[in-house]
């Protein structure tokens, strides 16, 4: 019996983990579907479900974003981290019960945050909305689970360490140190008066650009050489990029205060800021698509990497598109319209899920040694393209319709503003089921990979020890 | 492992990178950071550019919008001419005396000044609110007693309106009665805060309510207008 290679041990070590985590992302990402359609729907019809009062719109709103973040976000990205880095640690993945354990933890911590929303028991806090009872669970599941990724990347065979491990490791430290500032600030020793609105704003935005935008950047700077078969095209900026995203993201958020009851200075440095966000987003672009379109082809007949410069493209470009919308004048017509939901949509459906897609369908068929159907794949690449792209240009247009008009206090509100941007909310309301159906066939995918025979799962895997 | 796998920078190629290649190739690039070139890069000078290109772009935007770092935005200075200034201070006063109206004189003269026939005057179209400014002030300071005729109708004033127990400032009788005297299709000249205070002090020993014939006497001029 000749003798595993190494990629098949860290793979067979991540196998429980990876299939663990990547399992709860999938209904998170159904549960998430399913509150962003009721969400939606709700907008166009206000008497939908209207007689259950745990499904108000501002309920199942917060729900739907804590879900998709914590819930779908959270659990990839410990899913995808962990496996990266074990493969580029070339170390095998330790502690897989108390990282089930943790994970377990983590997922209770969420189910019962959003029923503690759901009940009415909000904090009131930006991406904080789930009850305060439920965030030590949170932090010390999510402390576990970092403690155990560290452990990975310290028995790393190479000292030196590259891209995608800067990128994924950054991201899993700088969530704890974000959740316990804002903790400290908001609840511990609540900060007076307008600092508790910025700090509050500042968490939830800077979770999306130090928690999740990191991770997806690393996992695209893994990706993109490990599919293509060749090095990052001017990878000596790839170290700039990052510290720029480490120093500038969290300034840069506080745009959006623009206009907002704050000191003036605040969303001025926000701005000023977010237009020097301009550097490591065009070194990031450049590391990604010089590289990739240097083999276009290739990138086309490999889902996985479709997904991703899906990810990297849509990134670009509706990061330049926030720069210009941070700006002053612009910010004028777009602040307090719907636009703020194309900012967290771009972000989290068209370029974080994306790339996690790419990311799952390239690592899925190397830890279970099954293949996914093409077709499904390329289903599902195709419907969340249509989706993503529905919803973005509805939030976008529907957005600036509504500044425009919002603008002019002559118009009649009800009847002239929202009757103008209800055909975009129509609109992304079927952006949403066509997003909900996609996300069905990707973790219908995930499942039928990670259990091919549901009653069988455990002695199937001892079998394949066994052999 | 060869040396070509760790340098296959531009060349097609079909093969996949394993993990072990990827982080050596990488570490490789991030010690020498390009193959040696006879020319200079192009793209470190253009970043370079940019960067300088935003830095200078984000000072000027820094130093334009922060309002010096200070707590409180800076007071808008509104610079308007002699002519709506006055237009303003008008609406200011009329408004104002809209409200003390509908607070202290809606009730019996009725908030469309139609007052109620036989029982109250009527202040809309009323020769005594038109009269001269002095009539409609000295009513409001002192109250009247006696009958009156008020657009040829009869009316009996009541015991009740002795107006010298009512406390009410000079510039509120001056903003009511500029009020009424303009409102409901009335249109007669502003009501000035020294001419009330000016009548007051006329009026400050007198001790009983205005008998209206004998204010009718006195401004006799101005009601045959």
């Amino acid at each position: 019996m000749p003798a595993d290679s190494p990629d098949k041990v860290i793979d067979r070590s991540a196998k429980l983990v990876f299939s663990f985590f990547l399992s709860s992302a999938g209904l998170w990402l159904l549960m998430a579907a399913l509150l962003a359609y009721l969400a939606a729907a709700k907008l166009t019809d206000p008497f939908f479900l209207s007689s259950y009062e745990f499904l108000t719109y501002g309920k199942i709103k917060v729900a739907q974003a804590n879900a998709f973040v914590y819930g779908w976000g959270g659990n990839s990205i410990f899913a995808v981290s962990l496996w990266i880095l074990a493969r580029l640690s070339q170390a095998e993945v330790r502690g897989s019960v108390f990282l089930v354990f943790a994970g377990v933890i983590w997922n209770l911590a969420i189910t019962f945050g959003l029923l503690g929303i759901m009940d009415g028991h909000m904090s009131g806090h930006e991406m904080l909305e789930m009850p305060t009872e439920v965030w030590p669970a949170m932090l010390i599941s999510y402390l576990i689970i970092t403690f155990l990724a560290l452990v990975i990347h310290r028995s790393r065979q190479v000292r030196e360490t590259i891209a995608p491990q800067w990128f994924i490791l950054a991201a899993l430290l700088w969530f704890p140190a974000l959740f316990l500032i804002a903790w400290n600030g908001l609840e511990i020793n609540p900060a007076r008066g307008t600092l508790q609105t910025v700090l509050s704003m500042w968490y939830g935005q800077s979770l999306v650009w130090l928690w999740l935008t990191p991770v997806a950047l690393g996992a695209a700077y893994y990706l993109i050489p490990a599919i293509l078969g060749r090095t990052i095209d001017k990878y000596y900026l790839a170290i700039f990029g990052f510290w720029c995203i480490a120093a500038l993201a969290p300034w840069s958020v506080v745009h959006h205060l623009e206009g907002g009851p704050v000191p003036m200075w605040i969303p001025a440095v926000g701005t000023v800021m977010s237009i020097a966000m301009v550097f490591p987003i065009a070194v990031a672009s450049t590391n990604f698509h010089a590289t990739a379109f240097m083999d276009i082809g290739k990138v086309w007949h490999s889902l996985p990497l479709r997904f991703v410069i899906f990810g990297t493209l849509s990134y670009t470009i509706s990061s330049y598109i926030g720069v210009v919308f941070s700006l002053p004048a612009v910010a004028k017509i777009t602040q307090f319209t719907i636009i703020n939901e194309f900012h967290f949509n771009q972000r989290v459906y068209g370029f974080f899920s994306m790339i996690i897609f790419g990311a799952v369908y390239f690592a899925l068929p190397r830890i279970t040694g099954r293949e996914i159907p093409k077709a499904a794949k390329s289903f599902h690449f195709w419907t969340s393209t249509l989706g993503v792209l529905m919803l973005l240009l509805a939030y976008l247009i529907g957005g600036l319709t509504h500044g425009v008009l919002a603008g002019q206090p002559s118009l009649p509100w009800s009847s002239s503003v929202i009757h103008s941007i209800q055909p975009y909310f129509l609109i992304t309301k079927f952006a949403f089921i066509i997003l909900a159906f996609s996300q069905f066939v990707f973790v219908v995918n995930v499942w039928r990979i990670i259990f091919p025979n549901p009653f069988v799962y455990f002695s199937a895997e001892n079998k394949e020890a066994s052999v | 492992m060869s040396d070509d796998s760790t340098h296959r920078g531009n060349l097609p190629n079909d093969k996949e990178f394993s993990d072990e290649e990827i982080v050596k190739s990488h570490v490789e690039l991030s010690k020498n950071k390009h193959e040696p070139t006879a020319n200079f890069l192009l793209a470190p000078l253009v970043f370079v550019f940019v960067f300088g290109c935003l830095i200078f772009v984000c000072s000027i935007q820094l130093s334009h919008s922060t309002n010096s770092f200070q707590l409180h935005p800076p007071v808008e200075l509104i610079v308007l001419t002699a002519e709506e200034k006055e237009t303003l201070r008008l609406d200011r006063k009329i408004s104002s005396g809209e409200k003390i109206f509908a607070a202290r004189c809606a009730s019996c003269h009725q908030a469309n000044g139609l007052g109620i026939e036989g029982q109250f005057p009527p202040l809309a179209g009323s020769e005594w609110v038109s009269a001269d400014p002095a009539v409609i002030a000295n009513v409001i300071l002192k109250g009247l007693k006696g009958e009156i005729m008020v657009k040829g109708k009869k009316y009996g004033t009541s015991a009740a309106v002795n107006m010298a127990a009512v406390p009410i400032t000079d510039r509120e009788i001056a903003n009511v009665s500029t009020y009424v005297r303009q409102a409901w299709g009335n249109s007669s000249t502003e009501v000035l805060e020294d001419e009330v205070s000016r009548l007051r002090d006329e009026s400050s020993d007198m001790q009983d309510q205005w008998i209206g014939s004998e204010l009718r006497k006195m401004f006799s001029d101005s009601f045959s207008q």
